[in-house]
């Protein structure tokens, strides 16, 4: 990818942020820190680019995305017709109204709390932000902990896995745990499928043939479209 | 249409009542079908959200009635409630196989479980894989050829060659891509100018690696299969399939959803549902749902079927209609448990004390299945990549190790490649990948199959997390040995005390594997081990043979006693097998009952032996020839 490119001011949305919010402010905001980002060759922290305080759905994206390793704008699109996110949001809201549990809060609190700068090229948090993330979760005890990895599980597979029972799973022995598929349109938009540079069993939007092909390079399914296409 | 005015009543409308349904309806005759299960539904959308919903994407859990509750968990049903009940994966675990209080096939007192299931719906086996392979010429011998050390083997009184050009018009009804280049080995041939319907599939990164893997083998390498002589090298071909490579007949082309097993969310792939719906648009073909047939009622001299008992049920309220239908002529084409089921159901009164067409007692013996000996393998992480989860499950196996002079020792087996990586139940989870290996890195477990070393639920996240996965999933593959297996007499379909939700008596089976058939699945396990050698690739099978596995058998392998076990294909084969009279067998060539003259029973339960080659293609050709001769005296 050309560095030179990327000196391009980007009028993306910030990764996260509701499209339906979005006001000219924050735009311009996001573009003014995207190119001075690129002007003196630092990344951009995912939750500096609004002007605005972060909402939820925006930490979720960034919390997910630095979890996941999957870029903010890929799990939830500028344009975004499918909504997953606000899903997803809705589902682990729930679940801690209904558990009951602070973890969920816990785990927000920590994402505003973390530095997590974009890796600009590709949209992807760093390694070792990630790792400082997790390593903050994970010290707020087991109920975080799992809660991360269950959030984790619903972005890849489109299935909730209940944190208790990720936490009681033995290490080696095989076991079936009790899932529940959040929805078709989870099931049909997991991430694993596209991390494998695959597509999900039963949902194919690919033409005859194509699997006699190697797929295209892994960047192309979970790195930021947006900037990628630029190089 | 009045009872009177019926030619041909049906029961069944999977892969052989449909096309037999079909080639009638065009001729003008009035049939009626009876159909236990669900009707064809207007459209699958149904059918695929129950599929996406489902907890476990088990081969049952599109088709109704639901194995699953609203939210897609699976809820277990007792099979005496059940009116039209069936096997499923779900309850061939080692705690519910046997126990006829979860699983509808009592199996209380099998040695070793029957491992395949089948579906009760309009349609009937639309959950198959697509493959449309002929039987070699030998499969049809296999008494004349090897039966002097295997006496289980019987010979078919048709071969190959009263087939040859069935299989051509069946390929022509299923819609079948292959090249006949390709399909042409031990002694298959095509008559001249014949083409397939539609070109080959393309094959797939996964079935490269394996092909050129052997692409070259030293003779001592290949020694064991008992071949002559020994290979140096093995091909693999693409397998026919009923999966279009192009339109064909209204439907599309493969898009490679990778899920011909549960469904084909564009019906790319055939099922009986086009044959059938395509009956249906006859205003002389009537389909009747929910109505199980329960007796064969045969006439005063026990000559001829009279007529049919059944019971309609209703799906809404406990509500049930017992009554009857005539015709001149009868098609039974359940399975080849149902079928026998039926048939040993129907004792008019005692008349028939050990049921319709079972003069000589042959009805329900002979149960055959493929052993299907599984092994999941992974290429080295930095080696090059085979990309699963991609294009049809299958497209490619080796055909060419599916007959020779072994035959006299041991079971024959015929290979599949699997493009759905680890997906097919990794180590006895149900539910599998790329479920069992996400879980697995981001809880940082092994609770699958042992893929890293243990990092005490340390899990590894971002770009750690997408490099792990891609990594591993990219370099996972499966292939699998579907094993011929002999017809052994006590393998075989009776009746249970257990009833299902009808009152009536569920099948009893008792099945085990011969040491002929133990030998075969022996030597695809050296096969295995040949090509994952071969292939550099690491071997997790053993990791899968889990303890309390009910198909774990132990056998003697070069001085080692090695733990094997096995799955059902579901290929039921055998229960009314054809031969050359009353005393050998059920029905003759054309699966007209010896003992009475309009009654047929058709599809697999007439092998008389069960080859290597997935049945339905032979299913297919059968049934058009019933459908011909049948024509022919109504």
């Amino acid at each position: 990818m050309s560095k030179s490119t990327d000196q391009e001011p980007t009028l993306q949305a910030p990764a996260g942020k509701d499209s339906t919010s979005i006001t000219r402010r924050s735009v311009l905001a996001g573009a003014a820190a995207a190119t001075a980002a690129a002007t003196i060759g630092t990344d951009v922290p995912a939750l500096a680019q609004a002007a605005d305080p972060p909402t939820d759905l925006e930490v979720f994206v960034t919390l997910s995305s630095a979890l996941t390793g999957i870029a903010g704008n890929k799990l939830k699109p500028f344009a975004d017709s499918l909504d997953l996110s606000k899903d997803y949001l809705t589902w682990v809201t729930d679940w801690a109204a209904k558990k009951p549990s602070t973890a969920f809060t816990t785990l927000l609190q920590i994402t505003r709390s973390t530095s997590l700068p974009v890796f600009k090229d590709d949209g992807i948090i760093k390694q070792p932000d990630v790792d400082r993330l997790v390593k903050a979760i994970e010290g707020k005890g087991d109920e975080p902990k799992y809660l991360a990895r269950s959030i984790v599980l619903m972005w890849y597979l489109g299935s909730w896995y209940e944190p208790d029972d990720l936490k009681n799973l033995p290490l080696t022995a095989p076991s079936f745990i009790k899932h529940t598929v959040i929805s078709p349109k989870a099931y049909t938009q997991g991430w694993v499928w596209r991390v494998a540079q695959a597509q999900p069993m039963g949902y194919s939007d690919l033409q005859f043939g194509y699997w006699t092909r190697e797929p295209p390079p892994l960047s192309d399914f979970i790195a930021n479209h947006e900037t990628r296409k630029r190089s | 249409m009045a009872d009177e005015d019926i030619d041909v009543v049906i029961v069944g409308s999977g892969f052989a009542g449909s096309l037999i349904a079909n080639e009638l309806a065009k001729l003008g005759k009035k049939i009626v079908i009876l159909e236990a299960g669900d009707g064809v539904p207007s459209n699958i959308n149904g059918y695929m959200e129950r599929f996406y919903k489902a907890e476990d994407k088990v081969p049952e859990s599109p088709y109704p009635p639901s194995m699953s509750d609203k939210d897609g968990h699976f809820k277990t049903l007792d099979p005496k409630d059940v009116r039209a009940g069936r096997p499923t994966v779900r309850t061939l675990t080692p705690t519910a196989w046997n126990d006829p209080r979860q699983s509808y096939l009592d199996q209380s007192k099998a040695k070793l479980p029957f491992a395949s299931t089948y579906n009760r719906v309009a349609g009937g086996t639309s959950h198959w894989l697509g493959t449309c392979l002929r039987f070699v010429p030998s499969d049809f011998r296999m008494k004349t050829l090897y039966g002097k050390t295997v006496p289980e083997f019987v010979d078919w009184p048709i071969g190959y060659d009263d087939l040859v050009e069935w299989y051509g018009k069946a390929e022509a009804e299923i819609g079948v891509s292959a090249d006949v280049a390709d399909q042409r080995y031990l002694n298959i041939y095509f008559p001249p100018d014949y083409n397939y319907p539609m070109p080959p599939i393309p094959q797939s990164p996964t079935d490269r690696a394996i092909g050129d893997a052997l692409a070259t083998l030293k003779p001592d390498q290949t020694a064991f299969l008992g071949m002559t002589p020994s290979p140096t090298s093995i091909r693999v071909r693409p397998v026919p399939a009923a999966r279009n490579s192009q339109p064909y007949r209204n439907r599309r082309a493969c898009a490679g959803n990778t899920n011909c097993i549960p469904i084909c969310p564009i019906q790319a792939k055939y099922d009986p549902t086009v044959s059938l719906n395509e009956a249906l648009n006859h205003r002389n073909v009537r389909l009747m749902r929910h109505t199980v047939a329960r007796e064969i009622i045969l006439d005063a001299e026990l000559r001829n079927v009279s007529e049919i008992k059944y019971t309609r049920y209703s799906t809404t309220s406990n509500e049930t209609l017992t009554d009857t239908i005539r015709a001149k002529v009868f098609v039974i084409a359940a399975n080849a448990i149902e079928t026998p089921r039926l048939l040993l159901m129907s004792t008019n009164d005692g008349r028939t004390p050990d049921g319709v067409a079972n003069f000589t007692g042959k009805v329900g013996r002979y149960l055959m299945d493929h052993p299907y000996y599984v092994a999941w393998g992974q290429l080295p992480l930095d080696g090059k990549q085979v990309w699963p989860y991609r294009g049809p499950l299958i497209t490619s196996g080796i055909g060419d190790l599916c007959d020779g002079p072994f035959r006299s020792q041991r079971g024959a087996f015929r290979v599949d490649i699997g493009n759905e990586g680890w997906n097919f139940v990794a180590a006895g989870i149900v539910g599998s990948d790329p479920h069992a290996t996400t879980i697995d890195f981001v809880n940082g477990v092994n609770r699958s199959l042992p893929k890293q070393p243990s990092r005490n639920r340390g899990g590894l996240f971002g770009p750690a997390l997408t490099k792990a996965l891609n990594d591993n999933i990219t370099r996972q593959f499966r292939i699998g040995f579907l094993v011929e297996q002999t017809p052994d007499a006590d393998n075989r379909v009776t009746l249970s005390d257990h009833v299902d939700g009808l009152g009536l008596r569920r099948p009893k089976i008792a099945y085990d594997l011969s040491p002929y058939t133990r030998r075969g699945i022996a030597a695809a396990y050296k096969m295995k081990n040949l090509i994952f050698q071969k292939m550099n690739a690491t071997d997790y099978t053993d990791h899968a043979v889990l303890p309390g596995d009910p198909t774990r058998f132990d056998q003697d392998i070069d001085g080692k006693t090695i733990t094997l076990n096995y799955g059902g294909a579901g290929h039921i084969m055998g229960t009314c097998r054809m031969g050359f009279d009353q005393n050998d067998s059920v029905v003759d060539s054309f699966q007209r009952s010896h003992d009475h003259d309009n009654l047929y029973l058709v599809g697999s339960s007439t092998f008389p032996t069960g080859a290597t080659a997935n049945p339905t293609l032979t299913i297919a050709a059968l049934a058009l020839r019933t459908a011909d001769r049948i024509a022919q005296r109504v």
